[in-house]
C-alpha cells in the first residue's frame, strides 16, 4: 500500500470511511501515519526498544478493536491518549504502581486554537506579552527569548547556555506556559 | 519582532510529517527547517512526546527500519482479519442459498399435497 496515494484524503475520512463499510483497509492507511510518533511515545515510557516495539503492536490491536465498538471524533488526541494509558499501564505492571487512567483530552482542539487566535487578536496582547516576558525566571526567560526572538535551535540554545536538550525543551515549554498564565491574568485584572 | 513574540501563543497547524521528524531526528535538516520543527514540536503534545523518546534510540538509521517492520506487522494482522472477514461472508451464502431452496420445496410440496387431497375429495 502506497501511502502517498492516500495522502490527500484526511484521518476523519479514513474513519468516516472504516465506519461506513468496517473494512480493515482503511485503518491501514491510518494507522501507518503515526508508527512513528507510536514508537516515540512508547520509547520514551519504557525505555526499551523491543518493549517499545511490542507496545506499539498491542496498542494497534487495541485501536482496531476500540474503534468497531464506538465512534472516535478527535483521532490523533484519541490515540495519544491510548498509547499513553497503555504504556502507563504496563509500567504498573513491570513495578507494581497505582494506574492513574488519563480520560481528559492531551492536545488542544479545534475550539481552543480558535480561543487562542482570539487572543492573539487582542492589541493589548503584544505589550502584555514583552511585559511579562521580564517575569519568567531567569532560565525561562533566556531559553524563550534565544528559541523564539532569536530563532535558534534547541541544540544551540544548548551548546551556548550549557543546558541540556532536554533542559532547553522543558524551560521553553515552561516559559511559554507560564507567559499565557500571566497574560490571561493581567487581561481578566484590566476587565 | 511583535511577530516573533506573536509565535510564542501561535498554536495553528503543529502537524509534522513522519518523514521530516524522522530528518530532524537524524540531523539532517538545516538550522531554519529545524527551528520550524521545533516549534510546531512544543505545539503538539504527541509529536513532542515522541521525539522525546525517539532521541533515545541511540541508532536514529535504524528508526525508519523499526517502523516498516511495525507497519508490515500491522499490515499482516489486517490482511488475515480482512480474510476472515470475507471467509464469514462466503460461508454465510451457502445457507441463505440452501434456506431458499428448502423454501421453494416447501412450497411446492405443500401445492402438491394440497392439490392431492382437493382431488381426493
Amino acid at each position: 500500500m502506497n501511502p502517498e496515494k492516500y495522502r490527500h484524503i484526511t484521518d476523519q475520512q479514513l474513519l468516516d470511511s472504516f465506519y461506513t463499510d468496517h473494512n480493515p483497509e482503511w485503518l491501514g492507511i491510518l494507522l501507518p501515519r503515526y508508527t512513528l510518533l507510536l514508537l516515540g511515545v512508547c520509547m520514551k515510557y519504557l525505555k526499551n526498544e523491543e518493549e517499545a516495539k511490542d507496545c506499539v503492536q498491542q496498542i494497534f490491536l487495541k485501536v482496531i478493536t476500540e474503534l468497531k465498538k464506538y465512534r472516535v471524533d478527535y483521532f490523533k488526541s484519541w490515540l495519544y491518549m491510548v498509547a499513553k494509558n497503555h504504556c502507563l499501564m504496563r509500567i504498573r505492571d513491570r513495578q507494581g504502581k497505582i494506574h492513574v487512567e488519563l480520560t481528559e483530552r492531551y492536545m488542544s482542539t479545534p475550539q481552543e486554537e480558535a480561543d487562542m487566535a482570539g487572543l492573539l487578536r487582542n492589541d493589548h496582547v503584544i505589550d502584555l506579552m514583552s511585559q511579562s516576558l521580564s517575569e519568567l525566571s531567569p532560565e525561562q526567560k533566556q531559553c524563550v527569548n534565544l528559541f523564539y526572538l532569536q530563532k535558534k535551535s534547541y541544540q544551540e540554545i544548548s551548546e551556548q547556555t550549557g543546558f541540556t536538550m532536554l533542559q532547553v525543551k522543558s524551560y521553553i515549554q515552561n516559559g511559554k506556559r507560564n507567559l499565557r498564565l500571566l497574560i490571561e491574568k493581567k487581561l481578566r485584572e484590566r476587565k | 519582532m511583535s511577530d516573533n513574540l506573536k509565535d510564542i501563543l501561535s498554536n495553528l497547524s503543529p502537524e509534522i510529517d513522519q518523514e521530516t521528524l524522522l530528518l530532524y531526528l537524524q540531523n539532517k535538516l538545516s538550522a531554519e527547517k529545524k527551528h520550524e520543527i521545533e516549534k510546531k514540536l512544543l505545539e503538539n503534545e504527541f509529536a513532542g512526546d515522541a521525539e522525546e523518546g525517539l532521541r533515545e534510540i541511540k541508532d536514529k538509521e535504524r528508526i525508519a527500519y523499526m517502523v516498516e517492520m511495525l507497519n508490515r506487522d500491522l499490515k499482516k494482522k489486517l490482511e488475515k482479519k480482512k480474510q476472515r472477514r470475507e471467509k464469514m461472508r462466503i460461508k454465510d451464502q451457502p445457507w441463505m442459498y440452501m434456506s431458499v431452496i428448502i423454501l421453494i420445496l416447501l412450497i411446492v410440496i405443500a401445492y402438491v399435497v394440497i392439490r392431492l387431497y382437493m382431488k381426493s375429495k
